[in-house]
């Protein structure tokens, strides 16, 4: 992703993985003014998928979902693109520990249900950090 | 005469012994004879328990009298030997309570031996009957004090229903004291579902029965007692009588009961991370929408804004006005997106309404489902009964499991269907654990499949699933109290145990097939015409 000029004008790429379209459906509404290019999948499948044929900055993922679960997922995601910033967005944070959080490299997790205005703060300062 | 030896005392005087006491070697025995000298020592080895016979011989009958007087006392045969024939004196031994009196006549002494025998085969014949009467009373107390004493209620009739025995038990529970219900007609005590009575059926059929029926108790209720009941044969294979056994089981219902709702309140707490997550779901869409629904609102006020604009402009007619707050009403249109706006929030409310939705159904489905049934069988549905339990377990499942639902068109059932739900649901958690077990992490998924069928007389209920399978060994045991093969803290142990018992209390079956790393189906089997006793 270092090759990528992320200072350019192109807007920072977010993936966005959650089993519940509904959920996808109001993350992009509340992101929409964020000034983000928004993808989204419905399964950690689909996210693979896209990450294959697209450059992303950043994906939020939810973590219990049918196949495979987030952490599973953000695991195949480090090892493929290390530089893509990794987060979760889950209702199930008593099956996530610290150091397994630690282990995976993410830099949020975010519980449902959030909080809109702390979210884009996050997800804004996630993206600065990478950019810089 | 039995086999011991004989025991003969005879007392007699003088020295040696006396030649007419050669006839006690010839009883057709083996035969003792203890010689005593006086009247002490007569009574002294006259009281050793092998004793059978005292012999007093005609050189005694001087100090005779009283030693004769408290053998009698003793209940032993005395026999007088008397040194010639006299009528008068035999009478006056017999009147002293001697046996036998014999005279020593012509040198004949067959007659002392045929009057010694016949005392001692007496004498043994009473004393085995004395200790058999002995025996039997003491038997007869035994069980008399076990009858009482048990902690059952029992009861036996004689071959016409009569009431023989009552224990203090089988009062209680019957209401009326013990002994006033003896010779009580108790043919139609403890009706069956038809009700026929059990100790007819007993008496007439000779029906063994063991299990639960009711009875009318003390305060007139319908009381739930365990009853066993069984004839009594006698010789020949005629029934003469019939037992019943039987326990008052109203405070082990209300244990039952508490198990059951406590088992119910466990499988809940298994369930609650999963409801949670299910409602999280959407009041997490929810949320976020209404947030961004007041946003469009301040959007739309703006927009609102620009409108009067314009149409104070249009109403004062200053065309250069109008342009200006048109623009203006364009400009911002175009900066909002008000068509996207506009579309977008009627979708957010869709997709909010539609969550909100979704709650309310999770909500009522769990409340439904901590419902407790009323005291009466009611009339149901089972494939609802099975569906809105799926629906509630499917939240904790959802991620690794595919639910098949195969129902077939049901006749209603009367039944408890808060209980059968519960069956249900700990049929689907065990199905979905053992799926769990299986695929673990591995991203792999297991299918259950609900299968509902319509027998001739019953309606079946089958829960499959692709898990991991239960042990031949284990096999025989998963329905014992408190067997568990989950982690400590994952199950009780009683989940499959208060579903038997629930099956059973329908008068239905619950059986189960399994082969290692394949899989478990769980038939449940419910008679139509069920005389539901739970």
């Amino acid at each position: 992703m270092s090759s990528r000029a992320l200072a350019s004008t192109k807007p920072p790429v977010l993936l966005i993985v959650d089993d519940e379209a509904r959920i996808l459906s109001a993350l992009k509404r509340a992101l929409r003014r964020e000034g983000y290019e928004i993808l989204t999948a419905t399964s950690p499948a689909e996210a693979l998928q896209i990450l294959e044929q697209r450059p992303v900055d950043l994906v939020l993922s939810d973590h219990k979902m049918p196949g495979m679960n987030g952490d599973q997922l953000l695991e195949e995601v480090a090892r493929r693109c290390p530089g893509v910033v990794r987060m979760l967005i889950t209702g199930w944070t008593q099956e996530l520990s610290p150091g397994r959080l630690e282990e995976l490299g993410v830099r949020a997790l975010i519980t449902k249900p959030w909080d809109d205005a702390k979210l884009k703060q996050t997800l804004r300062r996630a993206i600065e950090d990478a950019e810089r | 005469m039995s086999s011991a030896a004989v025991h003969i005392v005879l007392f007699e005087p003088g020295e040696g012994e006396p030649g007419w006491a050669g006839a006690l070697g010839r009883l057709g025995g083996e035969a003792r004879v203890e010689i005593a000298r006086d009247a002490d020592a007569c009574l002294t080895v006259a009281r050793a328990p092998s004793v059978d016979v005292v012999v007093v011989g005609p050189a005694a009958v001087q100090a005779a009298p009283p030693v004769v007087d408290s053998l009698c006392g003793l209940g032993l045969p005395v026999v007088v030997v008397l040194a010639a024939p006299g009528d008068a004196e035999a009478l006056a031994w017999f009147r002293r309570g001697a046996a036998d009196c014999v005279a020593l006549a012509d040198k004949d002494d067959s007659a002392l031996a045929l009057a010694v025998r016949d005392q001692v085969s007496r004498r043994r014949a009473a004393r085995q009957r004395d200790a058999a009467e002995r025996r039997m009373r003491a038997l007869e107390l035994v069980s008399e004090s076990v009858i009482e004493n048990m902690n059952s209620a029992v009861l036996v009739v004689d071959a016409k229903g009569r009431v023989v025995v009552c224990n203090g038990p089988a009062g209680h529970i019957l209401g009326r004291p013990a002994e006033s219900l003896v010779g009580h007609e108790a043919r139609d005590w403890f009706p069956d579902a038809r009700g026929r009575g059990m100790i007819a059926r007993s008496l007439d059929e000779g029906l063994r029965f063991k299990g639960a029926e009711s009875c009318f108790t003390r305060d007139g209720a319908n009381a739930p007692i365990g009853l066993s009941c069984a004839p009594m044969v006698g010789g020949e294979g005629r029934i003469e009588g019939a037992v019943a056994t039987f326990q008052d089981l109203t405070e082990m219902r209300q244990l039952q009961h508490q198990v059951l709702q406590s088992e119910k309140l466990a499988s809940i707490g298994q369930l609650a991370a999963g409801v949670a997550h299910e409602i999280n779901n959407p009041m997490g869409f929810i949320h976020a929408n209404l947030f961004q629904m007041a946003e469009y609102a301040t959007d739309l006020r703006q927009v609102w804004q620009r409108l009067e604009e314009l149409q104070k402009a249009v109403d004062g007619g200053d065309a250069e006005d109008v342009r200006h707050a048109s623009g203006r009403l364009a400009e911002l249109s175009a900066e909002l997106d008000v068509p996207f706006l506009l579309a977008d929030l009627a979708k957010a409310v869709r997709e909010s309404q539609e969550g909100s939705e979704r709650i309310r159904h999770i909500v009522a489905d769990l409340r439904e489902f901590s419902h407790q049934d009323t005291g009466e069988p009611v009339v149901s549905d089972l494939n609802q009964c099975l569906d809105s339990t799926a629906n509630i377990v499917w939240t904790m499942m959802k991620h690794i499991v595919v639910l098949e639902r195969h129902y077939e068109e049901l006749p209603p059932l009367r039944c408890y269907p808060m209980q059968l739900k519960q069956v249900f649901m700990n049929l689907l958690v065990n199905a979905y654990q053992a799926i769990e077990e299986k695929v673990g992490s591995s991203g792999e998924t297991g299918r259950i499949a609900l299968r509902t069928r319509r027998r001739e007389q019953s309606i079946e209920v089958s829960v499959s699933d692709t898990g991991a399978g239960i042990e031949a060994a284990d096999l025989d045991r998963i329905f014992d109290p408190f067997f568990t093969t989950k982690g400590v803290g994952t199950g009780t142990g009683l989940g499959l145990s208060t579903s038997y018992g629930i099956v059973q209390r329908h008068g239905g079956t619950l059986e189960v097939e399994s082969r290692p790393d394949k899989g478990t189906s769980f038939h449940v089997r419910l008679p139509l015409a069920s005389d539901a006793s739970a």
